[in-house]
């Protein structure tokens, strides 16, 4: 066998093995949930009825689905420096492993995403039921699932070419300039109106009709078109292979300027919550993968509102996606931005109500920070909001805020996990965990987002009415961990998990 | 006879199913200096971070200057000053900014001049202002070491201080303690490097699977007659 597949299997298997005892049968049942709602998710739809042409209407957007899926992957792989990682840096140096195999468990990892999935689960949905139940339909998937490997495959490339473009000489002015532009050229897409005839001509056109022609007959344009997709994969790794080595021999420029940059020193704080909150946040600011995944948090979804001519009605879902998201970075495995700097903050005579409180303070001041980014985009599109829509959007924003900033520290004190988070590479938590995370996060969140976009509709004063139960609802959940965190068993065990 | 600073009774400490530290008891005066020596997993560091009031003890009881750990972590806290054994320091946050925290938290005034020379004696001045994730491991255990001194604590700290350490830190590190003694304070050292445990220390306590099992003098585990003894007691 190629001797970096072999790694991969077994990097995945001492993966595997790291899971704690009592986390087995968890691991085990999520892993199964996803393949179940993966195998569900491209079968149940061919099964619900067709009104008034909705199957043409979903037949009209799969192309545009099926690029979605690639830029999804692209924009991970490119914020996240390349990939998710089988093993953490500091324990891979351990391990003569090769930049090959560093590609491969990329890609392995790559689905592990609920974006990714999400948009993967939509487009075998959208394929079942635009298709029909049809005995071919498991052909039909055939082509789908070949063009998420490929898209996977070819959104990783995209990942390496622009960490290789960051580590270059001027990298990091490089690829802030081809941000700009490829922003730009996406605002000029969507003001000329170019951006559905251009989706429209993608080559997933190809796929689409592909994957559906084979429902009446399989003819050679079938197997020609999955040729295709793996011969397009098979290069698309290839090349990954050969950026992820020149990457792997290039300094992390930004990295390095910013660990070995003077950090202008600042005035005494003027009180203890002050001094504990300016520690948390520097863990937050000073971190180049935080930094950079809560911009993206705070304009990709601001860009989809405006292409999308999103009004205030629907604004009501923003909150829910960045807050999330944001909390995905590192606020579910909140103590671990003390590193192993845990320990000594703990011995600093200090209550723990404080050092919770301000903890959940940063969470939730960086979470609306980055909320409020996305809105104000969103808003210039969508023009001046009534009072009604005002109030649905921001009570929606500080209920999802509250939501998971409580949710988050609850799994913090709960399962606390010892992450660098100094690699862009790095997640909170393992990606299962992340998986499940994501999906609660994303379930309760979308949910209230909906929740308020009817209450967009209604007198102002209904928004606040339903904000403030549950905004205390939230509270008295904080209130809950922050009484398990003042435990000081559990506060030992925290401490001593993320300082390890 | 006069009442020891550090007072551990019984100490036991219990993680899951594992008995880390099983009923440990030893004492510490004023100006004394003490080593905890042993094997990896001996319970050297579980017992430090029980006596810096970040562990809880499951049994037992530790009285740091007459407070129950127990029951008053946070003055327990304020006499101490801890230098743990991994890291130690916050990635993001600079050296200073580690210093302004402790001042803060600590209650100290005109603490600049302190803080100055205490980096400058563990030649960490010129990175005052960096952040602690681009520090060598040595650079790191330095710094936790100053944190640990910075307050002149009741209660000095130190787990595994020299560990990684070039001979100019070792030879600070000696400095604090022998200052932190001159002043009266209690010192607890815990590393596994028998040398410099007796260059440091006057007494040592060797703790082998959670139990001590033996309390000598300086003297009595230096030399190649005091490697044997040590050796002896590690099996």
């Amino acid at each position: 066998m190629w001797r970096p597949v072999a790694d991969t299997g077994a990097l995945l298997r001492f993966r595997a093995g790291m899971v704690r005892d009592g986390s087995r049968a968890l691991a085990l049942a999520g892993s199964a949930g996803l393949v179940l709602i993966t195998v569900l998710a491209g079968w149940l739809p061919a099964y619900l009825p067709d009104g008034e042409s909705r199957r043409t209407d979903v037949l009209s957007l799969l192309p545009s689905a099926m690029v979605g899926v690639f830029v999804v992957a692209a924009i991970s792989a490119a914020a996240s420096g390349g990939g998710r990682e089988l093993l953490p840096r500091e324990e891979a140096v351990a391990f003569p492993l090769s930049a090959v195999t560093d590609h491969l468990g990329a890609l392995v990892m790559a689905p592990l995403n609920i974006a990714w999935l999400l948009q993967s689960w939509t487009l075998l949905g959208a394929t079942a039921y635009v298709a029909g139940p049809t005995p071919r339909l498991l052909l039909s998937q055939v082509v789908v699932v070949t063009w998420l490997v490929t898209a996977t495959a070819l959104a990783q490339v995209v990942g390496w070419a622009f960490e290789l473009l960051r580590r270059s000489r001027h990298g990091v002015w490089g690829s802030r300039i081809v941000l700009v532009a490829v922003g730009a050229a996406a605002v000029q897409l969507v003001a000329t109106d170019r951006l559905v005839p251009l989706l429209q001509r993608s080559p997933t056109l190809h796929v689409t009709i592909a994957s559906l022609r084979v429902r009446t007959e399989v003819t050679a344009g079938f197997f020609a078109t999955v040729a295709s997709l793996l011969a397009v994969t098979a290069l698309a790794v290839a090349v990954g292979v050969a950026l992820a080595d020149v990457v792997s021999r290039r300094p992390a420029r930004d990295e390095l300027r910013l660990e070995t940059a003077a950090q202008e020193p600042r005035r005494d704080p003027g009180s203890d919550l002050v001094a504990v909150m300016r520690t948390d946040r520097v863990g937050i600011w000073r971190s180049l993968p935080l930094r950079r995944g809560l911009l993206v948090l705070t304009v990709m979804p601001g860009g989809v509102a405006i292409a999308g001519d999103l009004p205030w009605q629907l604004l009501t879902i923003l909150p829910g996606l960045v807050a999330s998201g944001g909390a995905l970075l590192f606020g579910v495995n909140s103590w671990c931005l003390d590193g192993r700097g845990a320990l000594w903050r703990d011995s600093l005579p200090v209550g723990p109500e404080l050092a919770f409180v301000a903890r959940a303070l940063v969470l939730v001041e960086v979470l609306l920070v980055a909320t409020a980014g996305t809105v104000a985009m969103a808003a210039m599109r969508a023009g001046v909001p009534t009072a009604a829509e005002l109030a649905a959007v921001s009570c929606g924003a500080l209920v999802v805020v509250g939501q998971v900033v409580s949710a988050s520290l609850r799994w913090s004190v709960r399962r606390p996990f010892a992450v660098d988070l100094r690699s862009a590479r790095a997640t909170p938590a393992p990606p299962l965990v992340m998986v499940a995370y994501s999906a609660r996060l994303a379930v309760s969140t979308t949910l209230v987002g909906l929740g308020f976009s009817v209450l967009a509709l209604v007198p102002w004063e209904w928004s606040v009415v339903v904000a403030l139960p549950m905004l205390l609802l939230s509270a008295w959940r904080l209130s809950r961990t922050a009484a398990a965190w003042g435990d000081p068993v559990t506060r030992g065990r925290v401490v001593a998990t993320v300082a390890s | 006879m006069s009442q020891p600073v550090v007072d551990v009774r019984s100490l036991q400490v219990r993680f899951g199913r594992v008995d880390a530290v099983r009923g440990i008891s030893f004492a510490v005066e004023a100006g004394a200096a003490t080593a905890l020596l042993g094997r990896n997993g001996a319970g050297k560091s579980t017992t430090m971070r029980v006596l810096a009031g970040v562990i809880a003890p499951t049994a037992g009881q530790v009285l740091v200057a007459g407070r129950d750990v127990a029951t008053e972590t946070l003055a327990v806290k304020r006499l101490t000053g801890y230098c743990p054994d991994v890291g130690g320091l916050v990635p993001r946050a600079t050296p200073w900014e580690h210093l302004q925290l402790a001042a803060r938290l600590r209650r100290l005034t005109d603490w600049e001049d302190t803080a100055r020379d205490l980096l400058e004696r563990f030649d960490l001045g010129a990175a005052a202002h960096r952040v602690t994730a681009g520090f060598s491991h040595g650079m790191g255990r330095r710094m936790s070491v100053v944190l640990a001194a910075f307050h002149a604590p009741a209660v000095l700290l130190l787990d595994e201080p020299f560990d990684g350490v070039d001979p100019l830190g070792v030879e600070a590190t000696m400095e604090v303690i022998a200052d932190a003694r001159a002043r009266g304070a209690a010192v607890l050292v815990s590393t596994h490097l028998r040398e410099l445990a007796i260059d440091a220390c006057q007494d040592a306590i060797v703790l082998r699977g959670g139990s001590a099992v033996a309390e000598l003098s300086a003297a009595e585990m230096a030399g190649e007659a005091g490697a044997g003894v040590y050796r002896g007691l590690l099996d």
